[in-house]
């Protein structure tokens, strides 16, 4: 992020003690802002109104979320996921918004097309939130194919199959109409260069093996792994078309441990 | 969820996780997610200007947005603790 010229700063109702104790722990570098009695919190409206007054534990918290703020202070994006389960990961916002291929990515060449799929980061940990990013180059006087289309064609897809991947989007500019005089028919095309964004969340993990928490998902063990994936799509010219193609790639990713809570430092 | 109910299971699973986690089931866990996620706020809206604030970091110095962002902009994350 720091290349891109954004900055980084976390806040919570704990005290400067606790921040401190965190920050030490497990070597934060960024500003982490200490809100003890939620006056920020709250004049963002999102002091959780859930948690009774008496719960010594975590009244005073926010609903959990992040802001892309322009120097300014405007909001530019936000990611709030109200899963439990899932965190946005901060490269997944940055990628969203800023040009270029994300820290993962890998190049894609097939006949008249060439692609970088990149991933925002090449290390997360369980349930967070990736951003992802398709830059597609077709060779001039060639387009592919969006939808809808007829069944005997192949629309431009990217799909991900991982038993590590709990969801996927990824968002397609919408397609321009082309009538293609050889086939009488109007179709919807890409030419040229196609950028598009989405995401791709990592199942969560339980925190700890109790037998409740296993219940709701199962254990992923911290390491690296290989996210792989499959772009489809057919490029046509004025007069012919070539077949459908199914590239298979794969990313890296390592997934780290989760972060249990600091140990408290002796009195 | 009624309020009683929420206020039942958010403190019920703490004190439970104080003890060493016995005796939760799945159901209530779900509960207590529940319990902390409903009517979830999300906040100022994109485009709307954020609160001004100042607020000590964790050296003890104050910080304001102003001298907080970076040239493009700053990454404002609100989590929900630090300390569990």
């Amino acid at each position: 992020m720091k290349a891109h010229g954004i900055n980084a700063a976390s806040i919570t109702y704990d005290s400067r003690e606790i921040l401190s104790n965190f920050a030490d722990t497990y070597k934060i570098e960024f500003p982490m802002l200490s809100d003890a009695g939620s006056k920020v919190i709250r004049a963002f409206g999102i002091f959780n109104t859930n948690i009774p007054e008496d719960h010594k534990m975590m009244y005073g918290m926010a609903w959990p979320g992040d802001y892309l703020l322009t120097p300014d202070g405007i909001v530019r994006d936000k990611l709030f996921l109200r899963s439990y389960e899932h965190r946005p990961s901060a490269s997944e916002v940055v990628l969203k918004h800023f040009d270029g291929a994300g820290a993962n990515s890998v190049e894609i060449k097939s006949g008249v097309v060439n692609a970088t799929v990149s991933l925002s980061t090449d290390r997360c940990f369980p349930g967070q939130e990736l951003g992802l990013a398709v830059d597609l180059r077709v060779d001039p006087g060639w387009h592919i194919y969006g939808r809808p289309l007829p069944s005997n064609y192949q629309a431009v897809d990217l799909t991900f199959e991982s038993p590590l991947i709990d969801y996927q989007l990824l968002e397609l500019p919408a397609p321009q109409p082309l009538l293609l005089p050889a086939l009488g028919e109007t179709l919807p095309v890409y030419g040229g260069e196609l950028k598009a964004h989405g995401k791709l969340a990592i199942k969560w993990s339980p925190p700890m093996p109790a037998p409740f928490l296993l219940a709701l998902g199962k254990v992923i063990e911290p390491g690296v792994y290989e996210i792989a994936g499959t772009l489809r799509f057919q490029a046509c010219s004025d007069d012919v078309c070539e077949p459908p193609q199914e590239i298979k790639f794969a990313l890296p990713l390592t997934i780290e441990a989760g972060v249990p809570p600091a140990p408290k430092k002796a009195a | 969820m009624e309020a009683q109910r929420r206020a039942e299971v958010l403190h019920s699973i703490i004190r439970k996780m104080g003890a060493g986690g016995k005796g939760i089931d799945t159901a209530e866990w779900v509960d207590f997610v529940e319990a902390q996620n409903d009517g979830f706020r999300t906040g100022p809206e994109i485009g709307a200007k954020v609160p001004d604030f100042t607020l000590p970091d964790q050296f003890g110095n104050q910080r304001s947005l102003h001298d907080l962002t970076g040239p493009n902009g700053l990454l404002l994350v609100f989590s929900r603790s630090a300390d569990w």
